[in-house]
């Protein structure tokens, strides 16, 4: 899944830590949801929408071919 | 869904962290206290052994509540870390130990392997998991 919260935190000028501050989980997490490495949950992905006063869909985007 | 206060988060997850390693202390020292008290003062089977195994026991449940606890407290990622380095270790575990069994039945070891080695053998496996883990997510 990519997402775009990399290029939401640098326009807010924002470390990776300080949105896992905001956002209430590791800094470790949000560098690996960043690279892709790892997809957030529903409800952190909830919470990373709100803070950025987006939908999810506005910063998560499936890259799976639909079936 | 759940309400969530970012700061209550961090801290919940620090005093979860905090209190695993009180109780992992409390049970090693009560695991010693079990083992060394009966050689230390004198009696084999006396109602201060028995105490001691059964303090032992109740720590450890104590030491399992609050593992449960700071694995609630982690982040997604941080939980998926660590349950993946447990699986490893209960697999390393469950194979290691019972391809030692079936060879000890067939008599195929020569010696017996002091049963202090297993639990450490898991300390290990489990500390390799979750830094493996820890880097592959870094």
């Amino acid at each position: 899944m990519r997402n775009r919260i990399a290029e939401l935190r640098t326009e807010h000028s924002w470390t990776q830590a300080d949105l896992a501050q905001r956002v209430g989980i590791s800094r470790q997490s949000i560098n690996a949801i960043e690279t892709g490495k790892f997809d957030p949950s529903l409800p952190v992905a909830f919470r990373i929408a709100r803070l950025f006063d987006l939908t999810i869909e506005d910063i998560f985007t499936d890259d799976q071919p639909p079936t | 869904m759940q309400a969530h206060s970012e700061a209550t988060s961090y801290r919940q997850s620090n005093r979860a962290a905090a209190q695993l390693a009180l109780w992992t202390l409390a049970w090693a020292a009560s695991l010693a206290a079990a083992r060394f008290g009966p050689e230390l003062w004198g009696e084999q089977r006396s109602v201060a052994s028995w105490a001691a195994v059964g303090a032992n026991a109740l720590v450890g449940i104590a030491w399992i509540v609050a593992f449960a606890r700071f694995l609630r407290a982690l982040d997604d990622l941080q939980r998926k870390i660590m349950q993946d380095a447990l699986a490893v270790t209960l697999g390393v575990g469950w194979v290691v130990g019972f391809s030692y069994f079936v060879a000890d039945a067939g008599g195929l070891v020569a010696y017996d392997v002091n049963a202090a080695a297993f639990p450490a053998l898991l300390g290990v496996v489990y500390v390799i998991a979750f830094v493996v883990g820890s880097i592959r997510y870094r």
